[in-house]
């Protein structure tokens, strides 16, 4: 599949999905308008790429300053998505950037890692 | 004559704390507006991150909740909805060192005691029973009635740092006002 780039805008995160190295970006602020036609397409690409995958590594970064609860919804179905992915014969790699100075975007993360059993997740420090 | 009634309508707000107030049709370019301001405010306030970042969510869930549910809208009917206009009250003010977001709009009386219900147990629960709850709604199916992801709520109580305050009032036979307000 096209390498799918975003650019950022103030309500909408940077998205860098690189199908072919398997290495996939989310980068910013998460409080669209209209949270489906942000993120529909997008997901839909994502998710059937991954059920084609039959093995490999996948990276998958969240680098996010902030989301509202609308964006919450899409990306507890992408940690649900990613942790059928890990079942099987891939290795998912999960990176949660949080600005260390914010407690609740690292609660968060915590938070979307206890339902992971498959895929690792690592918790990491920015800014 | 004017200056002095807007000058006296500033200090009522002004003796409130209320730094920002809005009343009127609520869009998500006004949402964007006011919520860039809003972020200048805290950087100069010299809030620390985790409350900056918790105040703002309250306020675009607060805004969001007008946008989608206000019961006062232009037109009446809802066949186009990218077209309508929701009308709402909001404030942002800080009250002893404290930042606070109260929101007001018209709703159906006829969903009073179902809104009462739900913000009561939302308010009545502890932070473990709130994520729960939390996990839960963004799971589940959207509900019918719901344009957003029915999670608002929720996600104002948790980022909430003391009980959220909510309140109704009839108006007339159809039609109440609802408040919130929560502080961080």
């Amino acid at each position: 599949m096209e390498h799918i780039k975003i650019e950022a805008t103030d309500r909408s995160p940077e998205i860098d999905f690189n199908f072919d190295a398997n290495v996939f970006t989310i980068r910013g602020e998460s409080y669209p308008e209209d949270v489906t036609a942000f993120y529909g397409e997008i997901i839909d690409n994502l998710e059937s790429h991954l059920e084609g995958l039959e093995g490999g590594t996948v990276e998958f970064n969240f680098e996010l300053i902030y989301f509202n609860s609308s964006t919450a919804k899409v990306l507890m179905g992408l940690f649900d998505t990613l942790e059928e992915t890990a079942e099987g014969a891939v290795d998912v790699v999960v990176n949660w950037y949080y600005d260390e100075e914010d407690d609740t975007m690292e609660e968060l993360g915590e938070e979307f890692a206890e339902d992971l059993e498959h895929a690792t997740f690592n918790m990491k420090k920015s800014g | 004559m004017l200056a002095r009634e807007m000058y006296e309508f500033r200090n009522v707000l002004r003796q409130q704390g209320i730094v920002f107030c809005y009343s009127g049709y609520i869009t998500e370019s006004v949402l964007t507006g006011i919520g860039e301001a809003l972020k200048q405010k805290l950087v100069l306030e010299a809030a620390d991150k985790t409350t900056m970042r918790n105040i703002f969510a309250i306020f675009v869930e607060q805004m969001q909740n007008v946008i989608r549910y206000s019961a006062e809208r232009e037109p009446e009917d809802d066949t186009d909805a990218d077209g309508e206009l929701r009308y709402g009250i909001i404030n942002i003010g800080i009250d002893d060192h404290r930042f606070f977001v109260s929101c007001g709009n018209k709703i159906l009386s006829e969903d009073v005691d179902r809104l009462n219900a739900r913000l009561g147990e939302i308010r009545d629960m502890n932070d473990e029973e709130l994520k729960t709850l939390y996990k839960e709604k963004l799971r589940a199916p959207t509900e019918a009635t719901s344009k957003g992801a029915g999670v608002g709520f929720i996600e104002i109580a948790r980022r909430s740092s003391d009980t959220i305050v909510f309140d109704f009032m009839d108006i007339d036979d159809e039609h109440a006002f609802f408040a919130l307000k929560a502080y961080s």
